[in-house]
Formats: structure tokens, sequence, C-alpha cells
């Protein structure tokens, strides 16, 4: 997309925020086509992008967490608060001005926490972990019980109980307007309650299952199935537009911009072999014919 | 049969990009009618007055980002014509560097400042934690901003917020995954009065729309909700989303019709296996 979006023409290497270069469209283009060439078989290309690409994700994620989680607010933030100890001034934490020291103190208890979760790499069973370990798996439960069971417990429990009517619709005595009949709404619901009904009826194991509750149990099933069947079209939605932008950015690249051969005039056609020397053709023909020399050095290898 | 049951799988690879790339190429955009939950969306922001404060929330990465990123863009726009101050924040690493990108060449279109309009705080570690820590005191969650390490007080923007969500209007997150919408809602949505809006990956989409309309006011579902959403605020912003508006539109056009082939494999698929099944039998009779 910010192909499309970039007016003027690329530098060979440029790293200024919001445009592209030269270089980066040929490594673009490289990886995607060498990430796709593992549709025909697992092969060198392939594994040059995922160990690229895990390498750099390693790197890019660790310097966040050590920005964010380490250098900011311990390294920078004792240095600021003894600054703020000698200049005499108070700290302000959580609505409240305390002394500077009191702040160190504070954030030296979490520090403690952290290195105690590391003691488990020198002392596989001691017990120094379990301190750290208890307190997160304590808050972290607090935390989702809390708004978890508010949000996706009882506020939907709470919806699943409404009427069968439309409230902002005129209803059923308007036959003359169509756009007011909420006969579909409520036949909506109807589906929505024997559906929730059913669904939850399956998985009711507490009682022998009688012809009635089998049947109840079936149409849960059903149930399921539909709502699987309708998660899994978005899935394959999500995943088809994933291929629309990878083919949008190769055509992105094909541009003269990117091209070996330099840009014609604009409002000329560039021509064929402009295209041709483009990124996405020459990457493409590259891992195209080499797969095709291992492909035929292989079939040889097996007859002989 | 047996041939069909040796089937090359890689076939239909080839098929789909053959598919994909040509009409691509040559096709033409395609408009898409209104949904219910992207006009909700663009109803949200048109109802809030001049100068409310939008927390933005960038929940996603460079894998998402084909699905998101036209939403983000969308958005950002609709936001800043609107003349609505935007403060962002990231739950996920990589995305800062979107909000810097995106905001550095959308800003100056509607004259929007750094520091008054608009503000970029960044990546905050912790998950479901760093929601709530968000929810509960912004200050205390970005003691600086991502931009050059101003002091949050220094910032004119945020000085206005208080703790609690006190003087944020309305929270958008561009959701790809865990942590994204749900986690809002449950740590922020719940505890709060602030109403949220999201544009989600089409994966994530499914889970939405039981909480829709109350505990999430609107939402753009996959790259077709962006189109949608694209589509509705081309008028208003002059035209300046009208390229990526006509890109989607294509792309909708292309994935339409990658629809109808995997539809049609997964039929013929099911008549082989049928067809196979009663051959089967009726040889073993």
């Amino acid at each position: 997309m910010i192909l499309a979006l970039q007016q003027a023409a690329p530098q060979f290497f440029d790293l200024t925020p919001g445009s592209l270069d030269i270089l980066g469209g040929w490594l673009v283009c490289f990886f995607t086509l060498a990430v796709f060439s593992f549709l025909y078989r697992d092969n060198p290309f392939y594994k040059t992008a995922e160990h690229a690409f895990v390498g750099l994700g390693t790197a890019y994620y660790t310097l966040q967490y050590w920005k964010e989680g380490i250098w900011e607010p311990v390294v920078e933030y004792m240095e600021e608060r003894s600054a703020d100890m000698d200049a005499g001034e108070l700290y302000s934490l959580g609505g409240m001005d305390i002394e500077p020291w009191l702040a160190i103190s504070l954030r030296i208890i979490p520090l403690l926490l952290g290195l105690m979760l590391l003691w488990r790499l020198f002392s596989p069973n001691s017990w120094a972990p379990r301190w750290p370990l208890a307190i997160m798996v304590g808050v972290y439960a607090a935390l989702k019980m809390t708004g978890e069971t508010q949000s996706k417990l009882v506020v939907l429990l709470a919806e699943a109980m409404t009427p069968l009517t439309d409230p902002t619709k005129v209803g059923w005595a308007e036959w003359s307007n169509i756009e007011q009949w909420d006969v579909f709404f409520t036949f909506s619901k109807i589906v929505f309650f024997v559906g929730l009904f059913c669904a939850l009826g399956h998985f009711l194991f507490t009682y022998k299952r009688t012809p009635l509750l089998a049947g109840v149990s079936r149409i849960g099933v059903i149930t399921l199935m539909i709502t699987f069947g309708s998660m899994f079209g978005f899935t394959v939605l999500g995943r088809i537009a994933l291929l629309i932008e990878r083919v949008d950015a190769l055509e992105g690249y094909s541009a003269p911009a990117y091209s070996l051969v330099d840009a014609p005039p604009p409002g000329t056609d560039p021509g064929f072999l402009n295209a041709a020397l483009s990124p996405p053709f020459i990457i493409g023909g590259i891992i195209v014919l080499l797969l095709a020399i291992g492909a035929i050095s292989r079939r040889g290898k097996s007859t002989a | 049969m047996a041939a069909i049951h040796d089937f090359d799988r890689r076939w239909i690879f080839l098929a789909m990009g053959v598919l994909v790339t040509t009409l691509y190429t040559l096709g033409s955009e395609k408009a898409l009618t209104n949904s219910e939950y992207v006009d909700s969306y663009y109803a949200t922001i048109e109802a809030l007055p001049e100068g409310s404060v939008v927390m933005l929330s960038a929940d996603f990465d460079p894998a998402s980002a084909a699905e998101l990123l036209p939403a983000y863009t969308a958005t950002i726009h609709h936001l800043l014509k609107r003349n609505l101050k935007v403060v962002n924040v990231a739950t996920w690493p990589p995305a800062p560097p979107y909000t810097r990108e995106e905001f550095y060449r959308i800003a100056p279109m509607y004259g929007a400042e750094y520091g008054t309009d608009w503000t970029a705080m960044g990546f905050l570690p912790g998950d479901d934690v760093a929601m709530g820590n968000i929810g509960q005191s912004l200050r205390s969650a970005y003691p600086k901003d991502d931009v050059d390490g101003t002091e949050y007080d220094n910032l004119p923007l945020m000085a206005g917020l208080g703790d609690n969500m006190e003087g944020v209007d309305l929270l958008i997150t561009m959701s790809a995954g865990y942590p994204g919408i749900l986690e809002w809602i449950a740590q922020v949505g719940g505890r709060y009065e602030t109403p949220i809006l999201a544009a989600t990956t089409a994966v994530q989409t499914p889970d939405l729309f039981a909480f829709y309309p109350n505990q999430c006011v609107g939402f753009l579902g996959a790259a077709t909700g962006a189109t949608r959403y694209l589509q509705l605020i081309d008028e208003l912003t002059d035209g300046a989303v009208e390229e990526v508006k006509l890109e989607n539109q294509k792309r909708m056009m292309v994935q339409s019709w990658a629809h109808m082939l995997i539809i049609l494999l997964i039929v013929v698929g099911n008549l082989i296996y049928f067809f196979g099944a009663k051959g089967k039998q009726g040889a073993k009779a």
C-alpha cells in the first residue's frame, strides 16, 4: 500500500520513515518469493528466508523488550530519581508526592523478584523462583477474573436474555412497510436461543443420554459445526487477503523505478525489457531456474 | 479414481497463484455494499465533538499489516480530518514504526501538530496487564513518549488526561490477536465508561460478533470491513484516501474470485469423496 502512496522516485538506500528504497525492494521480492518457493518443496531459498526471519525477529523483539522493559524502567528511572534526590525534589507516584529514595526502593522490589526468577538458571530446584512466580500467577488470575468475568460471562449472559421483539422497530402492525417488520429479528433470536440451548445441552454429561437429550445434543453439534465452518471461512478470507497483498507488493516492485534498466521518461511506455529486468521477474526466474536444476539433478541421481 | 486421489496438491497452489496474479494485473475495482458494523464504526467517530481525545492502539505486526494497515490509515485520516486528538499506544512490539510512519505522512495533510494534536507513546510490555495499567494511569504507564523521550507532562495533549481513562472519549484498537480487542474489552471496557471500536483480522472477526454493540460499538472485520470504511470516508477526506480505496476495491474483486475457486474445489473434493466411498462399498459387495 505504501508503494501506491509513494510519490517521489525511490533512492538506492533510504531509511527515512515512510519511504521505500531500491535495495529494500529487491530484498522484499527475494524473501517473498523464497517463502513462496516452499509450496514446491523445502529448499535453500526458503531456509535462508526462514533463518533471516527468525534472526531479525528475535533481534527486534529483544531490543524492544530491553528498551521498554529494562533500560527505561530500571536504568533511566534510577538515574532520574537520583538526580531528583540531588536536587531535593519530590517524585509523584500514583498521585502522591514521595521522596525519591522511596521511589527507588519501591522499584528495587520488582527488580529483585525478576532476578529471583532467573535464579532457576543456577539452581533448578531452588525456592527463589517460586515466590515471583506465585505473585505473577496471583496477579494475573485476579486481573483475568475480574475483567474477563465481567465482559465474557456477566454481560454476555445478560445479552442472551433479551426479548424476542426488536424495541427499535414499530412492529407487526405496520404490514404495509416491509422495512418495519421485525419478523427476521424475532426469527434470528429464536435461532440464537435454540442454538445456545442445544450447544450447552451437548456438554451436559451428568445425566443419562435419553432420546430427548440426544436430540438436543445433535442440534447442538450442528450449531457448533456451523460456527466452526464460519470461523474457517473467515480464516480462509484472511489468508487470501495476505496472498493478494503480496501479489500487490510484487506488482509494485515491477515498476520501472526498481528495474535494472534506466526508467524511461514519464508518460512513455517502459517496454517489456524494463519489466523483465525488475526484481520480481529476475529473482523469480533465478529461483525457478535453480530449483529446476536441483530437480533434474535429483532425478538423475535416483535413476542412476 | 486412484489418479484423482493421488492428485498433487501443488497444482492447487499454482492455480490459486495464477488466478490471483492474473486477476490483480488485469482486473478492475469492485465497490462493496454497506455493513451495519462498519456504519456504526463510522458513526461513532462522526458523533464525537471536535477536540475529543481518542486513544488509538496499534496491536498488530507485519504479518497482519496486510489486513489492518488499510483500516489504520483510513482511521487516522478520519480522526485528523475531524480535528480529534489522537493518543497512540501499542501492545505489540513491531507496531510503533507503523504509527510513526503513518502519522508523519498523514498528519501534515491536516495540519496536525505533534504533542498537541497527536502523540506516540510507543510499545508497553505486559499484554493484558499493560492494558490494565494504561487504563488505570497513562502517566505511570508512559512516563515518556516514543518519539524523542519527551516527558509526559511536557506533552500538552497528555497533560490534560487523568487516571482511569479520564479525558479519553473513545478507544480504537487495530487488533490482530492476543493481546487485542478482547483484552481491551476485559481490561478497559468492563471497568470504565470508554466506548471501544476495533478493526480486526479475519481470523478474529467471528469472536467479536458476540460483543457487538454493547461492548464493542462498531468494528471493521478484515480487509472487507476496511474497504467498506474507505468507501464511507472517501468523500469526507476530499479524496485523500482515494488511491488506497481503489486498491482495496481491486483486492476485493480478486478475493471474490479466489473464494469462488475455493468453493469449487470444496464441492469437487466432496463429490470425489462421496462417489469414491460409494465405489468402494460397491466393490466390497
